[in-house]
């Protein structure tokens, strides 16, 4: 601060200023509102000149600034090699989210007609064994051991059962895969859209870009958002108790 | 309900409609037809029979929503139930399926759970 009053010199010299603001005091006291505002400018004047050297002497620092950063060799690579390489990797990992997904769909689809024979073959085996007790009433010990069996085939449809509904719970894990590409698009998108400015940042010390460039469209819900972040605003719904509340809401 | 009943899941993501597709043969589902964006469903749903849609919303070539208006601009397919299953979750959104006329809203992620009562309400609907 103390800098800059230094620089900040009056054009005229102090008897003046001095004449002028006691002159002011003067027009105040007295109400004498047109020499009042007369005063003010030419106590005002006398600092005008330096603000337009200011005002000049920034313009430059502006125009500085830009050319080093258009001559920063790191923002070149930036566009050109790290950024398209940001988007390449970011693309991978949808790419390898995408293999994996898929990969563990096919093993529960594989999985889920496997846990489905079991709990029908222990169902059926236990209806047979039923039978064959029936027709031999008379002989215990055998009572006894289908008896155990059918314990048995019972804990086993049980847990074929509790098989199927974890896989289909693995499967429905999947679903990660949509909303974290729909994501990493989004962020791919933003790198694309940054790089595209940079590069016109790049060449402002070149004749000047063309103004109209088109610029980026705001969101708009029409097109599709892409999932919200969990920390996401009031507008939006958390989850599908929301959705059915505002649904329940317009008379659905 | 008809177990029968010819069903199309739109999604650009093969994930989904697989997630979509396998839930739907749990509950006992086995006509389902899949398309990757609206320009492909429609044409489909045009000469398909169809009985109910169910559609994401943001896909590339024609959204879900686009999707929704022209079946409800279709004469042959106006009355066709459409179940959206998206991860577009603003107010505003819900609001403009529902005004589109959408039969019922998922917001991903979801479970097959939801998936059953959502169906089974808008058939409840539809057949009454």
């Amino acid at each position: 601060m103390s800098e800059e009053s230094q620089e900040f010199q009056p054009l005229v010299d102090r008897e003046k200023r001095l004449a002028d603001a006691r002159a002011l005091v003067d027009a105040i006291e007295n109400e004498d509102v047109g020499r009042e505002a007369a005063l003010i400018g030419e106590l005002t004047a006398a600092y005008s000149g330096n603000i337009f050297d200011e005002v000049g002497r920034m313009t430059r620092e502006v125009h500085d600034t830009l050319r080093s950063f258009a001559e920063d060799e790191r923002l070149g690579a930036f566009t050109q090699e790290e950024m398209p390489d940001a988007r390449d990797r970011l693309h991978y990992v949808i790419t390898l989210t995408e293999q994996a997904a898929t990969r563990t769909l096919s093993i529960t689809e594989e999985a889920t007609p496997i846990a489905d024979q079991i709990v029908d073959r222990s169902q059926r085996l236990k209806d047979e064994l039923a039978k064959v007790v029936a027709s031999e009433a008379d002989n215990p010990r055998l009572g006894s051991v289908v008896d155990s069996m059918a314990r048995y085939l019972d804990s086993t449809t049980h847990r074929g059962e509790q098989l199927k509904a974890q896989l289909t719970e693995v499967m429905m894990a999947q679903e990660f895969q949509d909303l974290s590409g729909q994501l990493l698009m989004r962020v791919i998108d933003l790198l694309e859209q940054l790089e595209d400015k940079l590069v016109g940042l790049l060449q402002i010390t070149a004749p000047v870009r063309e103004a109209n460039a088109p610029d980026r469209q705001a969101e708009r819900a029409e097109d599709g958002v892409g999932p919200q972040l969990p920390n996401a605003s009031d507008n939006v719904v958390k989850n599908q108790d929301d959705v059915d509340d505002l649904l329940e809401s317009l008379g659905f | 309900m008809d177990r029968n009943m010819k069903i199309l899941v739109v999604d650009d993501f093969s994930t989904m409609r697989r997630i979509i597709k396998n839930l739907l043969k749990e509950l006992g589902f086995t006509n389902l037809e899949e398309a990757d964006d609206g320009q492909t469903a429609l044409p489909l749903l045009r000469q398909g029979n169809f009985d109910f849609l169910i559609t994401d919303w943001n896909m590339p070539g024609m959204s879900g929503i686009d999707l929704l208006r022209a079946v409800r601009a279709d004469d042959s397919l106006a009355t066709l139930p459409v179940l959206m299953v998206t991860a577009e979750a603003k107010r505003e959104q819900i609001i403009l399926a529902a005004q589109e006329g959408v039969n019922g809203y998922i917001v991903k992620p979801f479970n097959g759970a939801t998936l059953k009562g959502k169906i089974e309400k808008i058939f409840e609907r539809v057949e009454s």
